[in-house]
């Protein structure tokens, strides 16, 4: 037997062992494999088709709605969970990932930004996704540069297309010498306000924390013509010239109309081909304008390579209907009804993700009650300073009446809300989470929203609470 | 009554939630009926001694921190001086408590020139200290406080010559894991390793800032009105007793 057949069959092995114990075992069949082979992940991702979506924010949301996309458009698409994105969790999946047999097969990989670099090149994917770099659990992954030097090691080892946020210019900057392989986008220059933010740092008060807003070449502040949030935008360092490149595919929007409501209409154009499509946001909020155009970037740039075309009108055509079967999933601004009411989980894990999510709930219509979560084990980070970076203030007005607070450090961000100029309405830690839950739902009116911000491990916790005291279908993957 | 804060380099040094500093000394201002004032200042912008009460400095990532010390040393530099001498307050966290001595040698031997206000030095190692921290601290009154923060630094501090330690080590490494002490302080300069943010959870630190520049402002007959610390003090409280009994759960 060769090494990767031994490595195969001892995956296989362990999986059907742990699932008899009723294990998820969605890492530990791989980190098996690759120690009976290292060279696994190669061997196995010869010939296939492989997508690959790194970067801090928004992996999964992307990864999902790419996947939902070419599910619609007929492929079987293999899938790693959210929380095995590193080299085992990939090859759990190429190993035990069967997929439906119908279709051609696509694997749509999740990557850790760090492990990136380590097996970019045995997975040679077709096309790789880098959907932003914020800064992110800075304990656990050191600065955002070398977060960006990684990634930039990893698609050197791949021929993969790069589908690049021109707005961001950490990643930006990766297309810098890789121009035959880059593939921009963004929101269109054109039409970009000066402010897309609807919450600017109130007048007086602090600025929030702000990543890369200096040009690592010349040490100069970038200048930017247009922004949306976080250091996004339209940006240009007055020393060496260096900008946001012109995106292939560009997100068009009225940035007068809050992106929180659903089904927001936006158009996506396509500078290849010319094509602009008028399309409705599946899963609110205006980070997911550029999760949604880097999803339809990703897929069609996937069906050019593979079908040996460039700037096709027709495969845009198909990606931006394939879009309109996208659905939320649990944790990611998923509505989930709970009688008259609605319970809307939106998983949090660094300040720009905070940042975001408050202002979606401030600026939604339907939010009653507030609730944040915060622990701090090891894969949430230990250090819970995070929170100081988040501009709180700015949106404090907008926010429901009704804040409560829980999770292992519920004092820490209890503290922060009220510095923000809110009250907290109750706070205990994540044996109170249910009863405050349940008051929070009992006094919500018939049609209103409760919205729990969650980070990493507060959210697992919660989720196995509501499976279990709300009866709520386990159905988050 | 006013106060001036001046955030220095807030787009360059701005790590771990040190933000939160400042909105601490905000709130906790304001809320007395101070008039308070948030000053951006960073590269390139030109500082007059007598507009701030209170200087604060933050940490940041080590590309950034290259960005901020030619204009801190060049341009900024003999005015900062003047002022620490001359008893302003400051407040300065990690890479800004590193930046004030005389260097910062990393552990590949590279020198990285720092200003030189205050004589201690710094010498980074490979091995970083990322920790919850517990230290004693003993205010102007003679109480003796428990503070609460977090630390994450791979240099390594050690003081010099007029410089007394900021505080006790408790739980957790300090300015170098061997002396068990904990920041530094040089008249009203006040520097520590403690992100967390540091003032939030200590509120007793916050006021004798605040009080401090006040009396500087306003004279030695200032005293700063009594203000509830119950918020601060659960947070403090419920930290502490994470950083004792917590254990990382698993899911």
């Amino acid at each position: 037997m060769s090494k990767t057949k031994l490595a195969v069959f001892a995956a296989k092995f362990t999986r059907k062992s742990l699932r008899l114990l009723g294990k998820g075992a969605t890492t530990l069949p791989g980190k098996i494999a690759l120690k009976v082979s290292p060279s696994v992940i190669k061997d196995l991702s010869k010939n296939k088709n492989i997508i690959t979506i790194t970067g801090t924010n928004g992996k999964t949301t992307s990864s999902h709605m790419i996947s939902e996309m070419l599910t619609s458009m007929g492929y079987d698409v293999i899938n790693n969970i959210s929380g095995a994105n590193l080299a085992s969790g990939i090859a759990t999946t190429l190993i035990c990932e069967k997929g439906t047999g119908k279709g051609d097969k696509v694997y749509v990989l999740e990557t850790d930004e760090a492990a990136f670099a380590k097996i970019a090149g045995d997975l040679n994917p077709k096309v790789s996704v880098v959907t932003n770099l914020f800064r992110d659990q800075l304990d656990r992954y050191g600065e955002l540069t070398h977060t960006r030097d990684c990634i930039a090691n990893g698609i050197d080892m791949t021929s993969a297309k790069l589908i690049l946020n021109a707005d961001d210019s950490l990643v930006a900057s990766l297309g810098k010498g890789r121009e035959e392989k880059s593939i921009f986008f963004g929101i269109d220059k054109a039409t970009m306000k000066s402010n897309n933010v609807k919450y600017p740092a109130k007048k007086g008060v602090l600025e929030a924390s702000s990543d890369a807003v200096y040009c690592p070449n010349c040490n100069v502040k970038y200048e930017y013509e247009s922004r949306s949030f976080g250091h996004l935008g339209n940006f240009k360092c007055p020393s060496c010239g260096f900008k946001s490149p012109l995106e292939r595919f560009g997100i068009i929007y009225d940035g007068g109309i809050s992106p929180s409501m659903d089904n927001f209409p936006f158009s996506i154009k396509d500078n290849g081909s010319g094509e602009t499509k008028d399309i409705t946001l599946k899963i609110p909020g205006s980070h997911n304008l550029y999760n949604t155009c880097g999803a339809i970037a990703a897929v069609e740039v996937f069906e050019e390579v593979t079908k040996g075309k460039t700037n096709d009108r027709e495969i845009f055509t198909r990606a931006c209907e394939a879009q309109s079967h996208v659905k939320a999933a649990f944790g990611r601004m998923e509505k989930i009804a709970v009688g008259d009411k609605n319970l809307c989980i939106l998983l949090v894990k660094n300040p720009v993700g905070l940042d975001r999510s408050l202002s979606f709930v401030a600026e939604s219509s339907d939010a009653d009650a507030l609730m944040l979560c915060l622990n701090s084990n090891f894969a949430d980070g230990k250090d819970v300073s995070w929170i100081w970076d988040v501009d709180f203030e700015s949106k404090a007005e907008d926010l429901p009446s009704k804040i409560y607070v829980s999770g292992q450090r519920y004092g820490d961000m209890k503290l922060r809300v009220t510095y923000s100029g809110c009250n907290v309405t109750e706070s205990g830690d994540m044996s109170h989470v249910m009863e405050m839950l349940k008051k929070a739902l009992e006094e919500c009116p018939a049609g209103k929203c409760v919205y729990v911000l969650p980070n990493y491990t507060s959210m697992l916790d919660l989720r196995g609470r509501l499976v279990n005291e709300l009866g709520l279908k386990d159905f988050w993957k | 009554m006013k106060l001036v804060i001046g955030h220095f380099y807030p787009d360059l040094l701005n790590l771990y939630g040190d933000r939160g500093n400042v909105l601490a000394l905000y709130r906790r201002a304001s809320l007395r009926g101070i008039d308070v004032e948030i000053r951006s200042i960073s590269v390139g912008d030109e500082i007059n001694e007598d507009d701030i009460d209170i200087c604060f400095f933050g940490g940041g990532q080590d590309s950034e921190q290259n960005i901020m010390a030619k204009d801190l040393i060049e341009e900024k530099g003999s005015i900062i001086k003047n002022m620490i001498e001359n008893g302003k307050v400051f407040l300065c966290i990690c890479g800004g408590y590193q930046m004030l001595g005389q260097y910062y040698r990393e552990h590949d031997g590279s020198m990285l020139k720092c200003l030189g206000a205050l004589p201690h030095y710094t010498e980074g190692k490979k091995e970083r200290f990322i920790n919850d921290t517990v230290y004693e601290f003993t205010l102007p009154s003679g109480e003796v406080t428990k503070v609460v923060g977090f630390e994450n630094h791979s240099g390594r501090t050690y003081l010099g010559e007029g410089e007394k330690p900021f505080m006790k080590v408790i739980t957790g490494h300090g300015n170098n894991g061997e002396d068990g002490y904990e920041g530094a302080v040089y008249k009203n300069t006040f520097c520590t390793y403690s992100h967390g943010s540091f003032l939030p959870k200590n509120p007793l630190i916050t006021d004798m800032l605040i009080e401090i520049a006040m009396r500087n402002r306003y004279g030695n007959d200032y005293v700063l009105p009594p203000l509830d610390v119950s918020v601060e003090n659960e947070a403090r409280d419920q930290a502490f007793d994470y950083i004792q009994n917590g254990k990382e759960q698993m899911i």
